[in-house]
């Protein structure tokens, strides 16, 4: 819809109003949320999201190294797959114009040798990319938490606005949240999963098989 | 390697066990099970036989603290070498682990190397090679 300009006046001489407003609205909630209680909770919450953040960011590393690796590996066997192909078809040419001379001065040898060799180095690859599919666990993981603490804000959200809605809102009625966050299980310790962030975590997670291995030896095990 | 040796593979994910699996494939024990959580563990443990458990710690219904305890406190199961491969890196859960009679702990992520290493060593130590 086109604005004219008399509305832009009027909107300009309304706007000390609106903010008048918008401010008594803000109050009107701050001290809604302390009365309820709300106010601590949605804090911790809002605490929490620093966390989510870097979680998430760690779920974008890992998952772009375990492409970038598998990428990398299939590019490698792809290089060797060809290189094997073109020495089948360089073999396979001397074993039709003299199949004894190929023998004898050792060609079929060398190109069973090669063969070995790329096999070798093939099956290397499919270990290395089977071995990256990892991430799947380690974001698992973190997605987990990150989801648990999106449903912990929906919750408290429909908790507010349970609490804050006209009585008439009642009756047709939010209702809590089906899937409350399962948060730990009866576990103990309560466990942390994967290390987002090495440096904020500081000296007391490890952050590799080595320091596991000083760890227990130091311990006697 | 001594390739009669059945191990029980433990993690909520199925990715995982599959790794883990293939793996132990690869350094010759092809004789393997899977088990999404320890509860499930603990059944298949008490139904059939095993001799190695390699398992994840944070898990759904019963985590890998609970499964190792469990294990330990069972007359006929508490002899079982069990592998912690898990994400859980701080110091404390290492600690608890090794006092609860882990044989050993791998922390995620791993590399065939390292897995290799350790279950050789758990073996040697354990009389199962």
């Amino acid at each position: 819809m086109d604005t004219q300009p008399d509305d832009l006046g009027a909107n300009a001489h309304a706007a000390p109003d609106i903010h008048q407003q918008l401010g008594q609205l803000t109050r009107q909630l701050h001290n809604t949320l302390r009365e309820l209680g709300l106010a601590d909770k949605l804090r911790g919450t809002a605490e929490e999201l620093p966390d989510a953040k870097s979680r998430l960011n760690y779920i974008a590393r890992l998952t772009g190294e375990a492409a970038e690796k598998v990428l990398n590996r299939v590019d490698q066997a792809k290089g060797q797959h060809e290189q094997l192909s073109a020495e089948t078809r360089r073999v396979k040419s001397l074993l039709v114009q003299d199949p004894v001379a190929a023998v004898a001065k050792g060609h079929v040898m060398n190109y069973l040798g090669d063969v070995e060799q790329a096999n070798q180095a093939i099956d290397e690859h499919l270990t290395e990319i089977m071995m990256a599919q990892d991430f799947h666990d380690l974001t698992g993981q973190v997605i987990k938490r990150v989801v648990n603490l999106a449903s912990t804000i929906e919750e408290q959200l429909i908790a507010m606005l349970i609490q804050t809605a006209p009585l008439t809102a009642h009756v047709s009625g939010a209702e809590a949240p089906a899937g409350a966050p399962a948060g730990d299980s009866a576990s103990h310790p309560v466990l942390q999963g994967p290390v987002v962030d090495a440096n904020a975590a500081g000296a007391d997670v490890v952050t590799d098989q080595s320091q596991v291995d000083d760890l227990l030896a130091s311990l006697g095990f | 390697m001594a390739n009669e040796l059945r191990f029980l593979v433990v993690d909520d994910f199925s990715t995982m066990r599959r790794i883990v699996r293939n793996l132990l494939k690869e350094s010759g024990f092809s004789e393997a099970d899977e088990a999404e959580d320890g509860v499930v563990a603990l059944q298949k443990l008490r139904s059939s036989t095993f001799h190695f458990v390699v398992t994840d710690i944070n898990m759904p219904n019963m985590n890998g603290f609970q499964l190792l305890e469990e294990i330990k406190k069972d007359e006929k199961l508490k002899h079982l070498p069990v592998l912690m491969v898990t994400a859980e890196a701080r110091k404390e859960d290492i600690v608890l682990a090794a006092q609860q009679g882990a044989a050993g702990y791998i922390v995620k992520p791993f590399t065939k190397a390292t897995l290799e290493e350790k279950l050789l060593n758990i073996l040697k130590k354990t009389g199962l090679r």
